[in-house]
């Protein structure tokens, strides 16, 4: 099972819909600062910061294209330093996932299944999401792969829809960026955050079958899911109105929600949750594959699939009772919660620790005598 | 009390022992016959042969002189062989052999017919019994000559088998008529005339200690993938069975894993499936006894194309194929989500819809679950009953089943009518899948999806849809991904899996499949490709 693969054209499609459930979900750009109709801005900025964020989390994998972080960490700061540094990622993850899986749980049981236990939604998400996991990252690959098309089909469905109204209501978006670069750049924080989700790209990376382009295949996703992102944005702030949009709790729901076509096809956000859980399953199976993977290295197991119960049970945990409420859930994704959280946290402490081991190492690889 | 148990398996052992001489056990019995050799006495080997064969009434034996002077025997099976090639060889034997120097010698008499006399076109040299029982077996006629310990086995095959005809579980619209009957050597003759070129190799072994049935698999050498075919041919090599009587029971050996609904090989009736299927690379394997072939490795796309899509015009068996991809969604999934939407999402339908639906369910006594579970349950042993009847008590069946029951149902209002359009709905739509073992595993997860709608809503559909696709992709038929070419998705195969393209454009084999020889048509070949049609007929 050692030679398990993924093409990067799953890895592509993975990396894909975890970033764009974000925009699904939150909209972050609207509805986390005050860029209200300059949300757009935000979202372009948000792009090129995440892409130099990805650049740092990927550039170092691609350089040790056999190796996950956890080992590569050993190799550039010996083998209990590694390790430590190594757990911050994994932990990222088990993080991440908890906090996936509690935003999709909290919308559909706002929308749709308001009288059903937090705890039962959570459960069965993560036991599907395990099931794929256990059956191993091809699977998850192939999930992906059949998942990608209907998602692309389900939202692009839900915004042709709203294509007539979005013509109508262009004057949403006016006045263009009047309030300076303040709030267009508050607004922009959490969406850089949030790829902090890419630090699976560490786990990840030698599972592909051209790990050299992984970092190309990434961008690549990244620059799908921002146009996404940038799509969704300006159709919710011009149907809605930068307002409505900015208080709503799920933007772009509820732009689907006021949809309708012809005389009959209405509340089709039914779609765009299929669509959410489709991608949201195959994130969560991406996080808890790439946690257990990176932990049983960290154990020296030879097997992860032992991993895969336990922490199973462990997210589930978290998942119901990480956070108390949605409001608290929603602090979270505050600009200056999420950006030092995220970015600094997850991302830069410890992808900076293992750039400077790999610095140090090529300065003495370079100075080394005889080295070449 | 330990010498009185020694005691007891003493005697016991003494009394099996007594026993095996006198009757033994089959598989004694077999290891003997395996052994043992014949012998030079003629009254010998007949003595030894009747000794295996026992009272079976069709085992005979015509004992005659052989050029006037050796005594000797044919031995056959009636009813196996053919009279006539029969009464050939013994007058062979009999008369001709005076023409040639007879020779003196009694063992010289058998070389000399078979290189002289019989003019049988396969005869061979026997001299082990198991051997020549097989022979018998196969329509063979034993000759025993006294003073020899070998057996000339002649071809006389003569026995009945059905004749060709369509298949009943396989018909097309427009394709060949012929389907596989239960004789292996017609079957492969299928094959043979319609892939005439030698690359096309059969390779046979025999499965089965007591049938000894002849499996035979085919493949097109130097096209099938290497690893492929060894494969093939380990898994049937492992299968050890006392019968093999249809080649279900080869399917549960060779199949990747036994704990799916899925059907992991592709069973047909039809001679053009099993050549198609070779000419994409795959390898088929034919079962003596039963019509139905095996071809291997089975996705799951693939079984969902009928063999019409490829006769038909591109545009029309494209268009087909789609709507029988949305047949089988509606009959996977629709009762599910009818279910989920009235118990739980009574807001996604439409008011006027919702209230329609509502009027017509006043007065019916049972939650709508157990409507659907009962109709669709009531479908499923209506069906099951048909499959078995008389062609000429079938449609009693159904007029009782579908049209009395499901009015009276109405009527007394047991059940809805909006319930009874979606499972009619879903149980015609079940039927377009062209394979049945694939329609029946999906009409099986229908009903999980009922349940699991019915409690847990369209979050429990999308749940257990979510397991059924984790499921599906970790699927491998024979090393190949069960869901090929849509995950791991392979654009080129798009072709032939979500359309069907003219055949002068399916330019490639399945990629996984075909690698070997992956070109199928040479570019160029579109009619009037970048030339005026009415040009050449102008200049003419």
């Amino acid at each position: 099972m050692a030679a398990e693969k993924i093409a990067n054209r799953q890895l592509l499609f993975i990396l894909f819909m975890m970033r764009t459930i974000f925009a699904i979900a939150f909209l972050p750009v609207l509805t986390t600062a005050d860029a209200l109709q300059d949300a757009w801005a935000s979202a372009v900025i948000s792009f090129f910061g995440a892409a130099l964020l990805v650049a740092v989390i990927g550039g170092l994998g691609v350089r040790f294209p056999e190796q996950t972080v956890v080992q590569y960490s050993q190799k550039l700061l010996g083998r209990w330093a590694g390790k430590a540094v190594s757990l911050l990622p994994l932990g990222a993850f088990l993080f991440m996932a908890a906090t996936d899986v509690r935003i999709y749980t909290e919308a559909l049981t706002t929308l749709f299944l308001t009288e059903t236990p937090l705890g039962f939604i959570i459960g069965t998400m993560v036991f599907a999401a395990a099931l794929a996991a256990y059956a191993g990252i091809e699977t998850i690959g192939r999930a992906a792969d059949l998942f990608f098309p209907l998602f692309i089909l389900m939202v692009f469905a839900s915004l042709a829809m709203a294509v007539p109204q979005a013509w109508l209501l262009l004057h949403n978006l006016e006045p263009v960026l009047a309030r300076g670069a303040g709030p267009v750049l508050r607004g922009a924080a959490t969406p850089i955050a949030v790829i902090s989700q890419y630090m699976v790209l560490t786990m990840l990376i030698p599972a592909v079958t051209e790990p050299k382009r992984a970092l190309r295949t990434a961008l690549g996703a990244l620059v799908l899911s921002s146009a996404l992102l940038l799509l969704i944005t300006v159709f919710t702030v011009t149907v809605l109105g930068p307002h409505k949009g900015a208080r709503s709790s799920y933007p772009f729901l509820s732009l689907v929600r006021s949809l309708q076509a012809g005389e009959f096809l209405e509340r089709i956000e039914a779609l765009a949750m299929f669509a959410w859980g489709f991608a949201h399953f195959v994130g969560l199976a991406v996080f808890l594959y790439c946690g257990a993977r990176g932990l049983s290295q960290v154990l020296g197991l030879k097997s992860y699939r032992i991993l895969i119960g336990p922490m199973a049970v462990i997210w589930v945990t978290l998942g119901v009772q990480g956070y108390r409420n949605e409001f608290q859930l929603r602090t979270l994704f505050q600009p200056g919660i999420a950006f030092p959280l995220a970015a600094l946290g997850f991302i830069l402490l410890p992808m900076s620790i293992l750039w400077l081991g790999y610095g140090i190492r090529a300065l003495v690889e370079r100075f080394k005598p005889g080295g070449s | 009390m330990f010498k009185l148990l020694q005691k007891l398996l003493q005697r016991r052992k003494a009394h099996t022992d007594d026993d095996w001489r006198k009757n033994p056990d089959i598989s004694m019995r077999e290891a003997q016959a395996k052994e043992a050799k014949l012998e030079k006495g003629l009254e010998e080997n007949l003595r030894l042969l009747q000794r295996y064969a026992g009272p079976s009434y069709d085992f005979s034996v015509r004992r005659f002189k052989a050029g006037g002077k050796v005594p000797a025997a044919l031995v056959r099976l009636d009813g196996l062989t053919e009279s006539k090639t029969i009464e050939e060889i013994l007058r062979t034997l009999m008369v001709d052999s005076r023409l040639i120097k007879a020779p003196d010698q009694a063992g010289q008499i058998a070389a000399a017919a078979m290189e002289q006399l019989l003019t049988a076109p396969a005869v061979r040299e026997s001299d082990n019994l198991a051997d020549l029982f097989a022979g018998l077996t196969r329509g063979e006629a034993a000759l025993i000559f006294d003073g020899t310990p070998l057996a000339l086995m002649c071809d006389a095959k003569g026995f009945k088998t059905r004749t060709i005809i369509e298949p009943d579980a396989e018909r097309a619209l427009r394709g060949p008529r012929e389907g596989f009957i239960e004789n292996l050597r017609a079957n492969t003759s299928l094959i043979r005339r319609r892939i005439r070129i030698p690359h096309l190799w059969i390779e046979s072994l025999t499965v089965g200690e007591l049938t000894q049935t002849e499996v035979a698999f085919a493949y097109i050498k130097g096209l099938a993938r290497e690893k492929l075919v060894r494969e093939v041919r380990e898994r049937l090599r492992r299968i050890k069975i006392d019968g093999v009587l249809e080649s279900g029971y080869v399917e549960d050996f060779i199949k990747d894993t036994s704990y799916s609904l899925f059907p992991l090989t592709f069973r047909t009736e039809r001679a053009d499936k099993v050549a198609a299927g070779l000419l994409e690379g795959r390898v088929a394997i034919f079962v003596d006894g039963t019509p139905h072939v095996l071809l291997v490795p089975a996705e799951l796309p693939m079984l969902l194309q009928a063999s019409d899509d490829y006769y038909e015009p591109p545009p029309i068996g494209s268009i087909i194929r789609l709507l029988r991809y949305t047949a089988l969604l509606i009959s996977l999934l629709l009762p599910g989500f009818y279910v989920a939407v009235i118990n739980f999402h009574q807001e996604l339908l439409p008011t006027a819809l919702l209230l329609r639906i509502t009027a017509t369910r006043e007065g019916v006594p049972f939650p709508v679950i157990f409507e659907v579970l009962l109709l669709d349950g009531l479908f499923e042993v209506l069906r099951e009953a048909g499959v078995r009847l008389p062609a000429a008590i079938g449609p009693a069946i159904s007029i009782v089943g579908a049209l009395i029951l499901g009015d009276a149902a109405i009527r007394a209002g047991l059940v809805s009518p909006a319930v009874v359009i979606v499972i009619a709905l879903t149980a015609i739509a079940s039927f377009t899948a062209p394979a049945f073992s694939l329609g029946i595993s999906f009409r099986i997860l229908r009903f999980a999806f009922t349940v699991i709608g019915a409690v847990f809503g369209l979050f429990g559909v999308q749940f257990l849809l979510l397991l059924t696709v984790v499921h599906l992709c970790s699927l491998r038929s024979f090393g190949v991904p069960y869901l090929t070419p849509f995950a791991p998705m392979i654009w080129r195969d798009m072709k032939d899996n979500l359309l069907r393209v003219w055949w002068w454009g399916m330019r490639d084999r399945p990629k996984l499949l075909g690698a070997r020889e992956p070109q199928r048509t040479p570019p160029g070949q579109a009619p009037f490709a970048g030339k005026d049609p009415g040009e050449e007929g102008g200049k003419a």
